[in-house]
């Protein structure tokens, strides 16, 4: 029996479709299952015809009897359903985001122990004014920095190297995070993840938000540079260099990634 | 039959089903129903992923061909398809026996007791009072 491929009505046609963006897999084996079930529906329809039933009623019976989309992708129906489709793919733009995000702010920290290195500790940190810490603080700082006799000189040296290892903490939660990105996302290669929110909405999204940070982070460098003539500037500096090649890279896969849809409509 | 009951057993029904011969999807439904009168009928697309997981545990191996003018994904079993057939078929004679032989007496009156109750009556002796 041969039909048109694309009939307005066809309950088989609209069924396939609901198959084809629930099923996981390679491309290859979504379009076997998707065959194998169409030629499946085809034959309990042709059975119904043959049976004496309107054509519309064999369709209806051809899908009672092969079930639910979920009964043919083998997956809970909770997770063929486009609401958790959403969610799978929102939770992937955020692993994405929020983890190369973090690697970001690891970044900065490699910066800031550059300029550490060829500017020193004032120029990484504002130091504390005067009446504001305690003895007990200084001692803390001088006993972190026994090589010095300052108090000032071993604040700039504690506050530097906690925004070094923060930074570097933040790095390592980013990498977390990418790798769970990666984890998920080749768990969750379906369709309807994929397609449930447009092409390039991660990176765009990501472009986006690490220009913000850039752009905010080198306001401040310009503010401290004007008022405080250059003291602390290390912190925001380093983040607004690793924000703006965050936000590059971000731009750069958004380029790719629209590109790469363009050619496949055309 | 309930198709949760069934479909702890589907691997081998379909393993059984392709011992016969080669089958497209559709046809291996169609046998496992006249096979069991009917009983077996479970939501036909059930099959498919478990066709699937056979396929990628090497027991059954998948060719296309024209079948009646549509394009069809034919299944066969292969040497170790054979073998867990085998080795699981064994496995359910052996459980299918001892559960036979468990409810040996129970089961036969419980039967008694099924064909001589009469609707709206209290049960027959056999199920009620538990006397042969």
């Amino acid at each position: 029996m041969t039909r048109e491929a694309d009939v307005p009505g066809d309950l088989i046609e609209d069924y396939l479709d609901r198959l084809l963006v629930s099923l996981s897999g390679s491309p290859r084996q979504v379009r076997h299952t998707l065959a194998e079930v169409e030629a499946h529906l085809r034959d309990a329809e042709a059975e119904g015809i043959a049976a004496g039933l309107p054509q519309e009623t064999a369709q209806v019976q051809a899908l009672e009897r092969i079930g639910p989309v979920h009964a043919v992708t083998g997956r809970p129906a909770l997770l063929t359903r486009p609401s958790a489709a959403l969610l799978r793919r929102l939770t992937l733009t955020a692993a994405l985001v929020g983890g190369a995000g973090f690697v970001a702010i690891g970044g900065a920290g490699l910066v800031g122990r550059l300029l550490q290195a060829l500017k020193g500790n004032l120029f990484m940190t504002t130091p504390f004014p005067p009446g504001t810490y305690t003895r007990a603080d200084c001692a803390r700082w001088l006993a972190g920095d026994p090589a010095t006799r300052s108090c000032v000189t071993a604040m700039l040296a504690d506050h530097a190297f906690d925004y070094l290892l923060q930074a570097a903490a933040c790095g390592l939660m980013g990498l977390a995070g990418l790798a769970a990105y990666l984890v998920l996302r080749q768990r969750w290669n379906d369709r309807a993840t994929m397609t449930a929110l447009p092409a390039g909405t991660a990176e765009g999204l990501g472009a986006i938000l690490a220009a913000i940070a850039a752009v905010a982070c080198l306001g401040r460098v310009f503010d401290l540079e004007t008022v405080q003539r250059g003291v602390g500037v290390g912190q925001p500096l380093s983040l607004g260099i690793a924000a703006a090649v965050a936000a590059a890279a971000f731009a750069l896969a958004l380029w790719r990634r629209l590109r790469a849809a363009r050619l496949r409509t055309t | 039959m309930k198709a949760e009951k069934l479909k702890g057993h589907l691997d081998l029904l379909l393993l059984s089903v392709l011992s016969r011969g080669p089958g497209h999807g559709y046809e291996v439904i169609t046998r496992l129903k006249l096979r069991s009168d009917g009983a077996f009928a479970l939501p036909e697309g059930t099959v498919y992923p478990a066709l699937h997981r056979l396929e990628s545990a090497g027991l059954l191996a998948s060719s296309w061909d024209v079948v009646a003018g549509r394009r069809r994904r034919i299944y066969h079993l292969t040497l170790a398809g054979e073998a867990a057939l085998a080795e699981q078929a064994a496995q359910w004679q052996e459980f299918s026996g001892s559960m036979a032989r468990v409810l040996g007496a129970s089961l036969a009156r419980a039967l008694a007791a099924s064909t001589t109750a009469v609707p709206g009556h209290a049960p027959a002796a056999g199920l009620a009072g538990g006397a042969a």
